[in-house]
């Protein structure tokens, strides 16, 4: 029995040495805050910080493994101190990529991801390495976007042409992700890192259109991965490079949610779909710009809330030696199509953001972030509030990664 | 005893080798670097059947020592270009923060290899003669070759176009390789005699260059572009 035990240790730790990969990354911050409430405290601000003070930002925890058959495997686990829930899984894939020397391959993925549409979150746990308050349009996509998916992809890598160039297409199929939409319609775009953990709660504030029961009577909080309606969702993706210089990403993405459908805690489904075009051109290796377009629809009930809405931004970097310095401008509009003049849904705004990041050495990184907006939201007058703020949140962070 | 064999050996080897200067250029004169070249025996003057047979063998033994080295760095082969003699050994270090998926599907050499990160894997060896096209299955922009010869004298060209190697005088068959070169490579064959004046041997490319594919791919600090 004693061998028995020993060999199995021996194998255990074997493939341990062998196999798991284990990158983390953490960031303590000191914020500036604006002193509009964030939408985490069930304030109207559209940043992440409500008061000022010292805070861990971002806490992950990537493991990975690959075996020799192109199977994988990577989970990205999180800890964040903001928000309702405070540990948990962000990412959890398993991927099949076989080897091939053929011209155009295959490759598939199971698991509760992120379609690849950024161009912006390239750092290990979908973080941007930019700047650490990211675009309204990712801001979106890390809180509300993701779902149990099968996707799959065929490639072709311009080496295996000889070509300059690159493709990939893209088609998924996805449950749940029903209650896609209920933050841009009700709070809006809002700018921050923070990305929804698997079983997560996001608040924003109690409007009483939405709130109240002789209104929409919903809870100031949706949890965005809930299956509703049993109904699959899909997306679908074409990627083009041109070698690494140049990026071209465009998605469909639609979670054909049954605006009708509600569940217990009264959470509806949103009929949730939209394109997205991200662009990426390096004119040097420390040079790039990055930009991305995002254009949409959601619906909820009856047409109880029908919106469109669409967002951009253009992200300038630039890296002398180990200081990284980055600007974004952003601008987000979401547009009421519905007649229920009791729920306000228009609100837009624009956004500046400047950071620096320095690499001390391959573990440690300081940086500070300085940003503005001026943004609008209607349904802040149900609630007593200027419907427009202008808002400012500066912050120095101290990254560890290993 | 051996040793002493192998003294006078190399000895009389040197008294009876001269080194040969080799340039290879593009149809428009200039420098084309990274291109292997090397020679293969036609008739050795170092003559002594039974001595020939011998370094073989030892040569044989020797290269079991010597290995050779395919570095990942940034995402890349390390050398672009790696030529080598039939039986060597070939480590393939990982010098990245990221783990790799190396493979070849070239008939001289089939095979995959995980390289984790701060981890050696052991050395392949490479016991065919041809050339061998390397692939990463993680990061698909990598492209690397081992170009392993039959012989013993080979260089690759430097910057100038430049290739130095020193070999026994005899008369031998002067070839090259590179990924890039259109050129039927067989016509630029040259036979040619080493005696104990110094030679230049001049390849002149009848056709333009492959674009340098390698040399545009910019390396990506960020890893996810798959």
């Amino acid at each position: 029995m004693k061998i028995i035990w020993g060999l199995l240790f021996y194998h255990l730790a074997s493939w341990q040495i062998l196999a798991v990969e284990v990158k983390g990354l953490a960031q303590v911050n000191y914020v500036l805050a604006d002193r509009q409430t964030s939408w985490l405290d069930n304030g109207t601000g559209i940043l992440a910080y409500s008061k000022n003070g010292l805070n861990v930002q971002q806490a992950l925890v990537e493991l990975s493994d690959s075996f020799a058959s192109g199977l994988s495997y990577s989970l990205v686990a999180n800890y964040y101190q903001t928000g309702e829930q405070n540990l948990g899984i962000s990412q959890a894939q398993i991927a099949y990529k076989p080897l091939s020397n053929s011209r155009v391959r295959w490759r598939t993925r199971a698991g509760f991801f992120y379609p690849k549409m950024s161009l912006e979150n390239l750092d290990t746990g979908w973080l941007s390495p930019f700047t650490y308050t990211q675009s309204a349009i990712n801001s979106w996509l890390g809180e509300e976007l993701r779902a149990p998916a099968l996707e799959f992809t065929v490639y072709s890598p311009g080496r295996a042409r000889n070509s300059a160039y690159s493709w990939q297409l893209t088609a998924a199929a996805f449950k749940a992700n029903d209650p896609l939409g209920t933050l841009l319609s009700w709070r809006g775009f809002a700018l921050h890192d923070r990305q929804s953990l698997h079983n997560d709660k996001v608040p924003f504030a109690a409007y009483p259109s939405v709130v109240q029961q002789d209104r929409i009577f919903h809870p100031s909080y949706v949890e965005p991965f809930h299956e509703l309606d049993g109904r699959l969702g899909f997306y679908l993706g074409a990627h083009l490079d041109y070698f690494s210089q140049t990026n071209l990403r465009y998605y469909y993405y639609d979670n054909q949610a049954d605006p009708l459908a509600v569940n217990y805690q009264r959470l509806y489904g949103w009929r949730t779909k939209f394109h997205s075009i991200a662009f990426q051109h390096k004119f040097s290796q420390s040079t790039r710009i990055i930009s991305q377009w995002l254009s949409g629809s959601t619906t909820m009930g009856e047409r109880v809330v029908d919106v469109d809405f669409n967002a951009w931004y253009l992200l300038f970097s630039h890296k002398v030696v180990q200081h990284r310095l980055s600007i974004r401008f952003d601008q987000f509009k979401v547009k009421e199509q519905d007649l229920v003049v009791w729920d306000a849904n228009n609100s837009d705004g624009y956004a500046y953001t400047f950071a620096w990041r320095y690499n001390m050495d391959k573990h440690w990184q300081l940086g500070l972030e300085h940003h503005i907006n001026h943004n609008n939201a209607e349904n802040r007058a149900a609630l007593s509030l200027p419907q427009e703020m202008s808002q400012q949140q500066s912050m120095a962070v101290i990254q560890y990664r290993w | 005893m051996i040793r002493l064999y192998v003294l006078c050996l190399l000895l009389s080897v040197s008294s009876l080798s001269q080194a040969i200067n080799i340039k290879v250029l593009d149809p428009d004169g200039k420098a084309v670097p990274n291109v292997v070249v090397y020679l293969e025996v036609l008739d050795s003057k170092v003559n002594e059947p039974q001595s020939d047979t011998i370094t073989r063998a030892k040569v044989g033994e020797a290269l079991m020592d010597q290995v050779a080295v395919m570095d990942q760095i940034d995402t890349q082969f390390k050398p672009h270009i790696l030529a080598i003699q039939k039986n060597t050994l070939v480590k393939f270090p990982n010098s990245d923060s990221v783990k790799h998926h190396v493979y070849s599907f070239s008939k001289a050499k089939t095979f995959e290899l995980q390289l984790y990160k701060n981890l050696q894997a052991d050395p392949l060896l490479f016991s065919k003669s041809g050339l061998v096209v390397l692939g990463c299955n993680i990061h698909d922009g990598m492209l690397g070759y081992i170009y392993v010869l039959d012989t013993q004298y080979f260089a690759k060209t430097n910057k100038l176009g430049d290739a130095k190697i020193e070999l026994p005088l005899g008369k031998y068959q002067l070839k090259v390789w590179s990924p890039l070169v259109r050129d039927d490579v067989s016509t630029l064959t040259q036979v040619i005699e080493v005696t104990k004046k110094q030679q230049l041997h001049n390849i002149n490319l009848q056709k333009a260059l492959l674009p340098n594919l390698y040399e545009y791919e910019a390396v990506d600090e960020f890893s996810d572009y798959e």
